[in-house]
């Protein structure tokens, strides 16, 4: 089940890299792309505004007689040059090209041979070239003058475009960015969210008990988990079933043991009735022992396996109370105390508790056959049960040797009996304890902690007028939560009922 | 006393065939339960030990049928389960007690013993246990011959008692079965009437065991086995 987090793929991790990725790349194209839409009419109506400068400067070509004037009043040279921001140049040349006025660098400037056209009337056109280290755009329109025609020339330094191709790039990254980071966090949010109910899935799972085979609830999980949801269920399913199909072996395996077992006790019982050689009464007496031994075993290994497996999920939980309990116990138990001689008595108030009847019946049987086992002839053993606040006690106490202290943590665990009688109880018979299989309690340990109880071995409270050492005999106390309110009616029709 | 015993393990069959006719009673095997019905119809079995699983129809069945055809014979069921459910489907289906394997043959007799005296106590309105009679409609009890003179309510403490010989009955049975409309009896009052009717049926060898803090048992000495 170790799953190395390191190389295990992570399903968020893979959704927000192919969410984020694709982002990568389409913000540097909305710059792109943004800035081509922005720049290009932008750069277009600057030299829209050039050329316009240029014709106003063409207006003043002249012509007439064949020669070619051009007289521009320095107000509106003024005017032309005029820039906040950038450097204005211009320049008219005559039909042959010499400069009849502006600026020399526009007329011949080195680079400006190779790139400025010479054009025909009112065509227009526009070139860049360097003045001073500077780029310069220019708008070159030719003019009419006579049958030749003119140049005209008027050009800018780039200050004004640089600026508006500064400021539309960061306000085009700026945009993209806040848009990038938007949809980043939107997206890691939204696989989180969309995530959850996995998550949600997961804990459900986690925190279930093992024995908890119920199928998950498909009406709050999200569409796209049905199926996972409904493979689970087929699976808890099956595992149920297996489960209940193991328990009916178990439980028919340990019936079928019980009819043979009874012919062989029931054998051994009628030899030891009829007449026998002496040799063999001891051997009939272990044969006897040992069918009753092996049958109460097979019972005590079912009822184990009922209490700490799933099955106990098959039984049914039904408010139960432990005088009724008790008292279908005692139409059993008594005949059988009353032929070992021992005194076994009740104390009986109404108790309330939710639990699974089959298992609360082997629970009290156990501890009865423990106390009337091991306690001796002539000892007492009493059953008492009562509420305790929100705690339902039952308590099977015996004045028979007890467990020492040292060995109360020892008995609970499988298959381990309780060794012989504490010193100080020498007077008391000691019981058949032999006949114990070791599993009594922790049978009924199992079923108390299945029920959300636990059980404590105490030194007897015995009255020490009933003829009981001081320090002597056991007291099992089962603890278990007391049923809900939802019973509370039918416990109280009981406890009228039955004023003792 | 006549016995017919249904159980379709040879083995156990045997052995408990054997203790019953130790008691003297005469045991008649049936390993089926389907030739039941007929069997108790035309003889006079005083009880019916009747195992739940048998092959073919199995316990139950048999016993729904016998009580189909209106017999009263007791049955006493014998079980592997111990599941309760089991015990409770058996005597709600009519049977009269259970035991469940394996039992002691003291207690499979002890129980037979018990429900054929409580068959042959309700023979007509004259319960009987031992020496003990009590002739219901003539509300007259008798020690052997000797007539029992009985107050009221020790009459109907010892009729409730003496109808369920043999079970350990508790103080709230005796107490709703015999307080009248106009008077809840406290179980100080059970215990002061058992304790006179005591007195009164120990001489004739029938006791009132007390079992401490729940009820009593009411059972007849050895010295009668019938």
């Amino acid at each position: 089940m170790d799953v190395d987090r390191t190389t295990a793929r992570s399903l968020r991790r893979t959704l927000l890299a192919w969410l984020l990725l694709p982002l990568l790349v389409i913000a540097p194209a909305a710059v792109t792309l943004q800035y081509a839409l922005v720049l290009q009419p932008a750069q277009a109506a600057f030299d829209q505004a050039l050329g316009n400068t240029a014709l106003s400067v063409a207006a003043f070509v002249n012509e007439s007689g064949g020669q070619v004037r051009f007289d521009m009043n320095p107000q509106v040279e003024r005017t032309i040059r005029t820039d906040q921001q950038d450097s204005v140049y211009y320049v008219v040349l005559g039909p042959a090209g010499q400069r009849l006025a502006g600026d020399p660098p526009l007329a011949s400037h080195p680079t400006l041979a190779q790139s400025a056209p010479v054009l025909g009337a009112d065509e227009l056109a526009y070139f860049d070239t360097s003045i001073d280290g500077q780029t310069v755009r220019v708008a070159a329109r030719g003019v009419a003058c006579g049958e030749a025609v003119c140049q005209v020339r008027v050009g800018e330094t780039e200050v004004k475009r640089q600026r508006v191709f500064r400021d539309s790039l960061m306000g085009t990254v700026a945009g993209v960015l806040a848009f990038a980071l938007a949809s980043g966090l939107s997206i890691v949010l939204a696989a989180r969210r969309g995530l959850a109910p996995l998550r949600h899935l997961g804990e459900q799972m986690g925190q279930r008990s093992l024995d908890d085979l119920r199928p998950l609830d498909e009406t709050r999980t999200p569409r796209e988990l049905h199926g996972l949801v409904a493979a689970m269920n087929r699976m808890l399913e099956r595992v149920r079933g297996g489960s209940l199909a193991q328990q009916a072996f178990l439980a028919d395996a340990a019936h079928q043991l019980r009819t043979p077992l009874a012919a062989l006790k029931n054998e051994a019982e009628l030899a030891l009735a009829e007449n026998h050689p002496p040799e063999m009464q001891a051997m009939l007496v272990r044969l006897n022992t040992s069918a009753a031994r092996a049958a109460r075993l097979s019972s005590q290994l079912l009822a184990l396996a009922r209490s700490d497996s799933a099955a106990a999920v098959a039984l049914p939980n039904e408010p139960l109370d432990w005088k009724v309990i008790a008292a279908e116990a005692a139409q059993e138990w008594v005949p059988r105390a009353l032929a070992a001689g021992i005194d076994l008595g009740f104390d009986l108030q109404s108790t309330p508790v939710q639990g699974r009847g089959f298992l609360l019946r082997e629970l009290l049987a156990n501890l009865l056959h423990n106390a009337l086992a091991y306690a001796g002839a002539s000892a007492q053993v009493t059953v008492r049960c009562r509420r305790q606040g929100d705690t339902a006690v039952l308590e099977v106490e015996d004045s028979g040797p007890g467990i020492a202290a040292d060995e109360r943590q020892r008995v609970f665990e499988r298959f381990q009996r309780g060794s012989a009688a504490a010193s100080s109880c020498a007077s008391q018979q000691p019981g058949i304890a032999l006949e114990g299989s070791g599993l009594g309690l922790s049978i009924v340990r199992d079923i108390a902690n299945g029920a959300g109880g636990r059980v404590e071995l105490l030194d007897a409270l015995l009255d020490s007028s009933l003829g009981a050492p001081a320090g002597c005999g056991l007291l099992v106390r089962v603890t278990l939560p007391v049923a809900g309110a939802g019973i509370q009616k039918s416990t109280q029709k009981i406890s009228q009922e039955s004023t003792p | 006393m006549r016995i017919l015993l249904v159980e379709d393990d040879a083995a156990l069959a045997d052995t408990t065939t054997r203790a019953f006719k130790a008691q003297g009673w005469a045991v008649d095997w049936s390993a089926r339960g389907e030739p039941v019905p007929a069997s108790v119809k035309q003889d006079p079995y005083d009880l019916v030990v009747l195992d739940i699983g048998l092959a073919g129809i199995d316990g139950f069945e048999t016993l729904r049928r016998l009580r189909a055809q209106g017999s009263t014979t007791p049955v006493l069921m014998l079980t592997a389960r111990d599941a309760v459910e089991d015990r409770v489907r058996g005597l709600e289906g009519g049977a009269d007690d259970y035991l469940v394997k394996p039992f002691a043959i003291a207690e499979l007799v002890a129980r037979a013993r018990v429900l054929t005296r409580r068959a042959q106590a309700r023979q007509g309105d004259v319960l009987s246990l031992g020496l003990l009679r009590m002739d219901l409609p003539a509300k007259r009890a008798f020690l052997g011959e000797a007539a029992l003179e009985l107050s009221a309510r020790e009459w109907s403490v010892l009729a409730f008692l003496l109808e369920r010989a043999g079970k350990v009955i508790s103080k709230d049975q005796i107490t709703q079965a015999i307080s009248g409309w106009d008077e809840q009896l406290s179980g100080n009052a059970i215990e002061v009437y058992v304790s006179r009717l005591r007195a009164k049926l120990e001489p004739a060898g029938v006791k009132v065991r007390a079992v401490r803090g729940f009820g009593y048992l009411l059972e007849a000495g050895l010295n009668d086995e019938p």
